[in-house]
């Protein structure tokens, strides 16, 4: 309880203050230069960065009293979120226009997730935690629904959140629990006092425990907690899962680390059985089911829910060398992510979404760049090497053997060769089909430049990965 | 405890007896000679034409809406005003970021014109 | 004691029967005041346990302010009662299963709370003057301020996702002007033409 603290949170002030006028600036712009407001909120997250990067901590930082904190997880948590926020509004732009969907709504939704992100990037209570995660999904199921015309958006928002809210009912029964049981909703006093008193690591912290693995995996998207999940990627207008693809990924990271092993780290035999169930069956499910789809946006799902399985499995580990492997993993999926629906929303255009993988037949023929930009992505979610999804899956692997576990690496090689089938389906419609329609990919020279570095990234990353391996290794010690 | 509540109980036994009592006498003393047709709805004077349940507009949901954000911004200002001689300076401060953030919200739904019916 | 327990159950066996109500009924606007019943028992037993400010709340909020949004929202539906019903007997048993096994489980607890005998301690009543409402105040503004911040932007967050989902613009539509009506002036509408009179011919 100091005005200090405050200044202390300056990151989540300054990006709340900005949001504020963002808002009040967007009320006086007109349709047809509602592109100020892009501009408007390019700066504010500049900003936002800037002061993330003026007041990084040297140590671990915990104010007002006990629910924020500040270290050096957070710090490249929130400076990621804020890059692929930006990533998302950039790519989001031509399209919002070009497809009557031009309103500041969308940036100010996206700013306001962001802002639930860095909450829970930063939350050292399970009340902060959950508030943030509040905040960030109410702006989510907006943005979902944000085509409102749209019968499949509107659909899929209303699955998005029925089952959100049956999830976050979920995580608060477990927060209750956890609360009764250890009598504090701080992660660190949680800590101490389930080490304190052993006899505590009983049926009824297990009971809270089940309901919070169930709140995280729904928000990871989890098998069995991942049905929303790729009727939400469908449904939802493509910058919005883009938005959605990216991002977020990283807050849930955020979420389960400092629940699971900032909070409930002594309990890690009890919930590692339980992280490596889902785990082993979202690898299973997601990399199976995607074969089958036809849908692009269907079958980036789906692989996302793959992807979540290696992260799941990287935390499962519950070693230091497994949350850096998590948080490499994680960080570097992203890039991929956005980058590969970056491309999607770029080959839409007026009118025409794309959707169905045979969209991308003789991508080659008409852009052949884009078709290279979108052939190195793909290369890198299959984890080709040396793309970067490549060191990520093999610093998984090597985690999970290290804690002993070599089935379960076993597991892991022989989905990733699943996955590189339906990977490498959307290369070979690229470059070795016919394309019914010969127009060339048109984009502004500003998001033709981010994205061709986004996806050279996945390479150039690829062949460079110590330093942010180190830096994984380092925020994590 | 409970017996705080004495005046409360005693209080609404008088406004249930009232307001039994008045039903009971207009029902005793009146002569009400009721038949089928009394009772069927009707619009002045025809028949009904259409089932009293149709749809709603969506804009009464967010009027609704509205209310409720404001109604829990006045339901976090009663402890607050109960405690104010104890949260000090501190809780003075952290009401005013609160009501701040909310101004902003309400001069946002203003001038969309949210808050006009047409 | 003994009193406070039976009027405990009694309010409790209201709100559940209340609550299973609100799901078996056949008409939506019964379950919407089924609901209403259900959330004014709970306050109820709030207000056995001496949290009276959080009592009123429910009260004001739920009862006074998100019943009458779901009324609305019901209203707004014109949902087939029929259709939604078979849904029901069909997903029944399974969701009739999952309850048993959460009623199994929380017995399992209560269960293994005896056994462990209490730790907790019962439930003692607090002081004569004890204000439930400034307890809960003197620390929501200054320990817990970061949490309330950010309700006010959950807040915020809400009036604009409302606004941005459900606000529509109708074009064309004639609408009153009402300030400019009454700003209206005599000069604005006739103008007074002086004319010689003419001469009869």
């Amino acid at each position: 309880m100091n005005l200090m603290d405050f200044l202390a949170a300056a990151p989540e002030m300054t990006l709340l203050g900005l949001i504020c006028v963002v808002m009040i600036a967007d009320l006086f712009i007109e349709d047809e230069r509602r592109v100020h407001t892009f501009w408007l909120s390019m700066i504010s997250l500049a900003i936002t960065a800037a002061v993330l990067q003026a007041t990084s901590p040297d140590t671990r930082v915990v104010i007002f009293d006990g629910s924020y904190v500040s270290d050096s997880l957070s710090q490249v948590l929130k400076l990621g979120a804020v890059l692929f926020v930006a990533l998302a509004f950039l790519y989001a732009r031509d399209y919002l226009r070009a497809n009557d969907l031009n309103k500041g709504e969308f940036y100010l939704l996206g700013l306001f997730g962001l802002l639930g992100m860095m909450i829970m990037m930063s939350a050292n209570s399970l009340l902060t935690m959950y508030l943030g995660l509040e905040t960030l999904s109410l702006s989510l199921y907006a943005l979902v629904a944000f085509d409102r015309n749209n019968v499949t958006s509107a659909e899929s928002a209303m699955k998005f959140f029925v089952l959100g809210a049956i999830a976050s009912g979920a995580l608060l029964y477990g927060i209750s629990w956890i609360y009764g049981v250890t009598g504090s909703i701080q992660f660190h006093e949680i800590y101490a006092a389930i080490s304190a008193d052993p006899s505590l690591n009983n049926l009824p912290l297990w009971f809270g425990l089940a309901f919070l693995i169930v709140g995280i995996a729904f928000k990871f998207g989890g098998v069995p907690f991942h049905m929303w999940l790729p009727d939400v990627y469908q449904g939802a207008r493509t910058p919005v899962t883009l938005y959605l693809a990216s991002a977020p990924k990283l807050a849930a990271l955020a979420l389960t680390l400092r629940i699971l092993v900032d909070g409930l780290g002594g309990l890690h035999e009890t919930w590692g059985t339980m992280i490596m169930v889902v785990a082993v069956l979202s690898l299973l499910v997601g990399n199976l089911v995607a074969i089958a789809q036809t849908n692009i946006k269907r079958m980036l799902g789906y692989s996302t829910i793959g992807h979540v399985g290696f992260i799941l499995l990287a935390i499962f580990c519950g070693t230091a060398e497994g949350n850096a492997a998590a948080l490499f993993y994680t960080l570097t999926y992203v890039v991929a992510a956005a980058g590969a629906f970056g491309v999607i929303v770029l080959m839409s255009r007026s009118g025409y979404d794309v959707e169905l993988l045979t969209d991308f037949n003789g991508l080659n023929a008409r852009s052949p760049w884009f078709a290279l930009m979108m052939m190195f992505l793909m290369f890198s979610m299959a984890g080709v090497p040396p793309f970067i999804g490549f060191f990520a899956k093999l610093n998984v692997i090597s985690a999970v053997l290290a804690a002993g576990f070599p089935g379960l690496a076993v597991l892991m090689v022989l989905v990733t060769v699943i996955g590189a089938f339906y990977y490498l389906k959307v290369i070979w419609f690229m470059y070795f089909e016919e394309a019914e329609d010969k127009a060339v990919l048109q984009a502004s020279t500003d998001t033709r430049l981010v994205l061709s570095l986004n996806s050279v990234a996945v390479l150039a990353l690829g062949i460079v990965p110590g330093w942010l391996l180190a830096l994984c290794i380092d925020v994590l010690s | 405890m409970l017996q705080e509540y004495l005046p409360i109980l005693i209080f609404l036994a008088i406004a249930a007896g009232i307001g039994m009592l008045l039903l009971a006498l207009g029902f005793l003393i009146g002569r009400g000679q009721k038949d089928a047709e009394k009772l069927s709805p009707y619009e002045c004077g025809f028949e009904a034409f259409d089932d009293s349940r149709m749809k709603f507009d969506v804009r009464y949901y967010l009027v609704a809406i509205l209310f409720i954000i404001f109604d829990l911004e006045i339901a976090f200002l009663f402890p607050w005003a109960v405690s104010l001689d104890t949260v000090g300076k501190f809780g003075l401060i952290s009401m005013g970021l609160f009501l701040a953030i909310l101004v902003v919200g309400f001069i946002y739904e203003w001038k969309k014109g949210a808050l006009e019916w047409d | 004691m003994l009193f406070h327990s039976i009027l405990f159950y009694v309010f409790a066996a209201i709100m559940f029967g209340a609550a299973l109500g609100v799901v078996f009924s056949r008409n939506p606007v019964h379950s919407v005041m089924l609901l209403v019943l259900t959330f004014f028992n709970a306050a109820v037993l709030w207000l056995m346990a001496e949290a009276e400010f959080l009592a009123i709340v429910l009260v004001l909020v739920y009862v006074g302010a998100v019943m009458v949004l779901f009324l609305f929202v019901v209203m707004m539906l014109d949902v087939n009662v029929e259709a939604a019903k078979r849904g029901l007997t069909r997903y029944a048993p399974f969701g009739i299963a999952i309850a048993l096994l959460m009623v199994v489980e929380l017995m399992q607890l209560i269960w293994l709370r005896s056994q462990v005998g209490d730790t907790v301690g019962g439930f003692v009543p607090n002081p004569e003057g004890y204000s439930n409402t400034k307890a809960l105040g003197s620390v929501l503004y200054t320990e817990h301020v970061y949490a309330f911040e950010i309700a006010a932007v959950i807040l915020l967050l809400a009036i604009i996702a409302a606004i941005t989902l459900t606000m529509r613009k109708r074009p064309g539509l004639k609408v009153q002007n009402i300030a400019k009506q009454v700003g209206v002036r005599a000069k604005d509408r006739i103008r007074v033409v002086k004319m010689d009179a003419e001469k009869k011919s």
